[in-house]
Parts: structure tokens; C-alpha cells; sequence
């Protein structure tokens, strides 16, 4: 059957016009997807190149994509103590919720999927409606809470609250993930007599190392975009992170330079970008997993 | 695996960080704030007294109010609308045979990352007026020729924001659609096609109905993304022109943390609330086909 037909298409007159339009309507298809891909990227390509432009250059008419005398002036100016600051607050505040979000996250994940519980689908579906919990409502209860308990002005109201709103996802993720692996293992190990305990802790979390990853990165970028928190539960710019200090210190004091406004705006992106690029299938993974099987 | 009879205290042991956590910093604020949208608590007030519906009624007479739900609904819906089709587009195009679509992947997705705060910046400059490269496009092309107002017309600021959202969030549901695209079996797309049906009838019959759930659910996952977010129009538009780029995000956040007026400010949310969970009832009814 498939011998007849080949050789139907390989005696066939128009063969050659065949392959001729297969290979154009390749060439077509690189073409729109090369095209479609420079065009979300312009954005990009454009902050970078202004970024690298001495000031006047920057408002030269026809703008070039290709600056005419390249200065690294830009980011000279951005290494101050200010920006300094700003970014280790983020650093510090984004490496701890993704901590805490993803080691909570874990055992309840863990919990739900390997216990059998009445309230555990009901949980899952709980958390997936949090998502659609109006942040700035929640943060009306928090305020008041965190003034209670002394947190304002601190990392700490800060934590809590990206790790609030990033933990339902990194237990959807979590949960997933244990819901895939086999449970052989566990058992023998319980078997051999180790407590419940010591298999999560040993032999589970060492084996969900992507999955911690994925929710880990997950919860660092959410945290690193984080505006309103910044905004309203810090007061000070010691404990500011980039988004509100930069909303608060720099773009009051602009006045028009755009090209060091630009440096600073690749500046505050690369350590997700960096973060993407070193962990980019992790990191696709956990997004897509979700979505896909759920 | 595990009983709760036979390891209570595990159990408890998982879920207890997280019942300190989400019980705390999710469900009590939640249900705090649906009480608080019945009262006139504020900061700045000594005492906290019941006003019933007052906040609601207060917000539903209140022009601004409507002209605040109107803007969200149109920025939120069609910013959804082309992120999902673009999206879905790509997605196609990068599953069509051809090579290197991790390459190209990578390359859209990592827009994905960009921060919103940066966006909010770059925004402005390519928006900007005078030196704007978007203005440069469009004199180059002749479409217009003096300067578009684009973050100072009425007109024209919500296109802004919807332009930074839908580019925003194209790369997550090409994400979804290309990993659900190379989920279907490439036999049904054979068989097809030996059967003699051409790329759009293979379209329109096999790859898009076997998309459908997880591409719209994807799209609804975005508009309720859409609908908390608050950077661009806080930081680049400040709600502005005339209030035209003022969403139900920044107007709920501003009524608490700017005017100090919590009761209404939780009225605010509350609405939204339960506009999203009456949204996605009614859209899971409609745009997901159910399997039989």
C-alpha cells in the first residue's frame, strides 16, 4: 500500500512542482516566524540599543538602531548607592519567599497527593481561586495585621505577602509533579523502616529538585515584579524594592534622559533574564506542566 | 499512600505551615475584607461602624465608578482577545515542521520575564510623542504625519495598555499552545491529510477543537492576570487622561492606600470579586467543551 503510492508520486508528471512548493511555502513559514519574533522583540532591542546611546544621540530623527558612538556613560551612572540598595532588598526579599513559598508548598503538596482526604480536591480548587483574590483587597486585612505585629517597614511584610500570592500556584505545580512520580520508592524506603518524615525530607524533595526549581523561579520573578507590597508596606528606602523605589526615587527625578532611564531598565532585568536563560527548560516545564495536565 | 488514622501527626506536620500561611495571609484577609466592605473602617477614623450596603450603593451612583468598570472590561477583554489569538498564531506557526522552534521559543518567551516596572518605562519611551520610535513607524509608513498624543489623548492611552499587556502575554500562551499542540499524535494529522484535507480544513476541524479547552483556559488565566495587574497604569498612565486608562485594580488599591477609605475600597474588591467567580462560572458553561 505505501510502496503503490510512492511510486503513484514519483511517476507522477507534477513531482517536481510539488517539491518546488514545499520547499517556497518552507521558506514562507521561516520567513513570518523570523518576522513575527523580531517584531516581539523590538521592544527589547530597542531599550538596549537607546541604553548605549550618549543623551543627544537619542534624539536624532531617523532614530538608529545601530548608535553612531557607543558610551557605556549609562550604566557608569546607575552604580549608585540608591539603586544598590534597592537591589539587594529585592534580592533578598525574592530569594526568601521563593524559599518559603516553595518549601511550604512542598509539604502541602506533598500532603495533598499522598493522602487520602475528602477536603483534599476541594483544597486544590481553593487554591486556584485564590489566584483571583483582588490583591489590593487582601492587602486592606494585611495592612492592619502587619501594623499588629510589627512587620511594616520590614523584609518581613514583604515575604509574607509575595509568598501569599505565589504559594497556590507553587502547590498546583508541586502537586503535579508528586502526583507523577512513583511511589515505589517511597514504600520501600518506609518498608525499610524510615519515617514518613525522613522519606519526604531524603528521598522526595532530592528527587523534586526540578519541580523546586521551576516553583522557586516561579515565585522569584512574581516577587521581583512586585509593585503594590513595595509601595504601601515600606516606608523607608533602605527596605524599598526596585519596583516602588523606582517608581518613588527615579522617576520623580526624571527630566528626559531617556538613554540612562534605558540602562536602567536592562539593569533591573537582567537577573530574570539571566535566571530564564540559565533555567529555561526547568522553568518552561513548570509552566506548561500546570496548564497542560490540569 | 499514607492514612490520616495511621499518621495523624505527619499529617498534621505538612499542613500545618500552610494552614499558618494561607489561613492568615489569604483566607482572613479575604473574608475580613468582605465584612470591612460593610462598614466605614479607615486609619484615619477611631471607631469602625456598620453601614450595611452604603459602600456599594455609594459605588453604583457613582459615575466614575461605571467609567472605571467600563475601562477594566474594555482593556482587560481585549487585551485577552489578542494575546490569546497572537499567541495562538505563533504557536501554529512554530509547530508547522519547520526547525530550531526551540530557538524561537526561548527567544519570544523570555518577554515573559521582562519586569512590568521596565515595561512601564520602555513604554513610555516608545509612546513617547516627540522621539518615540511608534511615531517614527507610522510617519515613515504615512499613516499619520504630526505626533500622535499617545499617552495624552483619551483615545488613545487605553491602546497603550493594551499593547503592553497583550505583548506582555503572548509568550505564555504560545507556551501552552505549542506544548498542547505537540501533545496531539501526528497520525490524526496524517490521516488527514492523506485524505486529501488542506492546512485550514485540518485547522478547523482537528487542531483547533482539540486545543480549544486548554488554549481558552489559558485565556482566562490571563484575564484574571490582567485584572490584578496595576503597574502600567499606575507608574506610566497614573489612570490617566481623564481617567481613561483608571482601572478597577488601581481604583480599588488608590481608595484604600490613598484616600485611607478601607470600607469602600473594600466594596470595590469584593464587587470584583464576585464579578470574576460569576465571569468564570458563566465561562467555564460556555467557552470549555466538555468532554462527554
Amino acid at each position: 500500500m505505501t510502496q503503490s503510492l510512492t511510486m503513484n508520486r514519483s511517476a507522477s508528471p507534477s513531482r517536481m512542482s510539488r517539491t518546488l512548493r514545499r520547499r517556497a511555502n518552507m521558506a514562507m513559514l521561516y520567513v513570518c516566524v523570523t518576522a513575527l519574533v523580531m517584531v516581539m522583540l523590538i521592544p527589547v532591542g530597542w531599550m538596549v540599543s537607546t541604553s548605549f546611546k550618549p543623551l543627544k544621540d537619542v534624539f536624532q530623527i531617523p532614530p538608529r538602531w545601530i548608535p553612531d558612538v557607543i558610551t557605556f556613560q549609562n550604566y557608569a551612572a546607575q552604580f549608585n548607592e540608591v539603586l544598590g540598595t534597592l537591589t539587594l532588598n529585592s534580592l533578598i526579599v525574592a530569594v526568601c519567599a521563593a524559599a518559603l513559598s516553595t518549601f511550604v508548598g512542598a509539604m502541602t503538596a506533598y500532603g495533598i497527593s499522598r493522602f487520602r482526604f475528602r477536603g483534599g480536591p476541594i483544597l486544590m480548587l481553593f487554591f486556584m481561586g485564590s489566584l483571583a483574590f483582588p490583591v489590593p483587597l487582601i492587602m486592606i486585612s494585611l495592612y492592619g495585621l502587619f501594623v499588629k505585629l510589627g512587620l511594616l517597614n520590614t523584609y518581613g511584610a514583604l515575604v509574607l505577602g509575595h509568598t501569599a500570592i505565589t504559594i497556590p500556584v507553587s502547590i498546583w505545580l508541586l502537586k503535579n509533579f508528586f502526583d507523577q512520580l512513583p511511589r515505589e520508592v517511597e514504600e520501600a524506603a518506609y518498608v525499610d523502616g524510615a519515617t514518613p518524615l525522613k522519606v519526604f525530607l531524603f528521598i522526595v524533595l532530592p528527587m523534586a529538585r526540578p519541580a523546586l526549581a521551576a516553583s522557586a523561579i516561579f515565585v522569584f520573578v512574581v516577587s521581583w515584579n512586585e509593585l503594590l507590597f513595595g509601595l504601601t508596606f515600606t516606608s523607608s528606602t533602605d527596605m524599598r524594592p526596585l519596583p516602588a523605589g523606582i517608581t518613588l526615587i527615579f522617576l520623580q527625578e526624571f527630566e528626559g534622559a531617556w538613554s540612562e532611564m534605558m540602562a536602567l531598565a536592562v539593569i533591573v532585568s537582567v537577573p530574570v533574564l539571566v535566571l530564564f536563560f540559565f533555567f529555561q527548560k526547568t522553568f518552561l516545564r513548570g509552566v506548561t506542566a500546570g496548564a497542560v495536565k490540569g | 499512600m499514607y492514612s490520616i488514622k495511621r499518621h495523624p501527626w505527619f499529617f498534621a506536620l505538612l499542613f500545618a505551615p500552610a494552614l499558618l500561611l494561607v489561613g492568615g495571609l489569604l483566607l482572613y484577609p479575604i473574608l475580613n475584607g468582605i465584612w470591612l466592605s460593610f462598614t466605614n473602617a479607615s486609619p484615619l477614623r477611631p471607631t469602625t461602624d456598620f453601614v450595611g450596603l452604603g459602600n456599594y450603593i455609594y459605588l453604583f451612583e457613582d459615575p466614575q465608578f461605571w467609567e472605571v468598570l467600563g475601562n477594566t472590561v474594555f482593556i482587560c477583554g481585549v487585551s485577552t482577545i489578542f494575546c490569546t489569538v497572537l499567541g495562538l498564531i505563533v504557536a501554529l506557526l512554530l509547530d508547522s515542521g519547520i526547525r530550531y522552534v526551540g530557538f524561537f521559543r526561548a527567544a519570544v518567551f523570555q518577554v515573559w520575564v521582562v519586569p512590568w516596572i521596565v515595561i512601564a518605562i520602555l513604554w513610555g519611551w516608545l509612546f513617547n510623542d516627540e522621539w518615540g520610535i511608534v511615531n517614527h513607524f507610522l510617519r515613515s509608513i504615512g499613516v499619520v504625519d504630526g505626533q500622535m498624543a499617545w499617552l495624552f489623548e483619551t483615545e488613545l492611552a487605553p491602546w497603550v495598555v493594551i499593547f503592553a499587556y497583550s505583548w506582555r502575554a503572548v509568550p505564555f500562551v504560545m507556551v501552552i499552545a505549542l506544548a498542547a499542540l505537540q501533545g496531539i499524535p501526528k497520525e490524526i494529522q496524517e490521516a488527514a491529510e492523506i485524505d486529501g484535507a488542506g492546512y485550514f480544513n485540518r485547522l478547523r476541524h482537528i487542531l483547533l477543537p482539540l486545543l480549544q479547552n486548554i488554549v481558552m483556559t489559558a485565556a482566562l488565566l490571563e484575564a484574571v492576570r490582567f485584572l490584578q495587574e496595576v503597574t502600567i497604569p499606575l507608574v506610566l498612565t497614573q489612570g490617566g487622561p481623564i481617567g481613561s486608562t483608571n482601572v478597577l485594580s488601581l481604583f480599588t488599591y488608590k481608595a484604600a492606600f490613598t484616600e485611607w477609605d478601607f470600607g469602600l475600597a473594600a466594596a470595590a474588591g469584593t464587587f470584583w470579586l464576585i464579578f470574576v467567580i460569576l465571569f468564570a462560572g458563566i465561562y467555564n458553561r460556555f467557552a470549555l467543551r466538555k468532554s462527554a
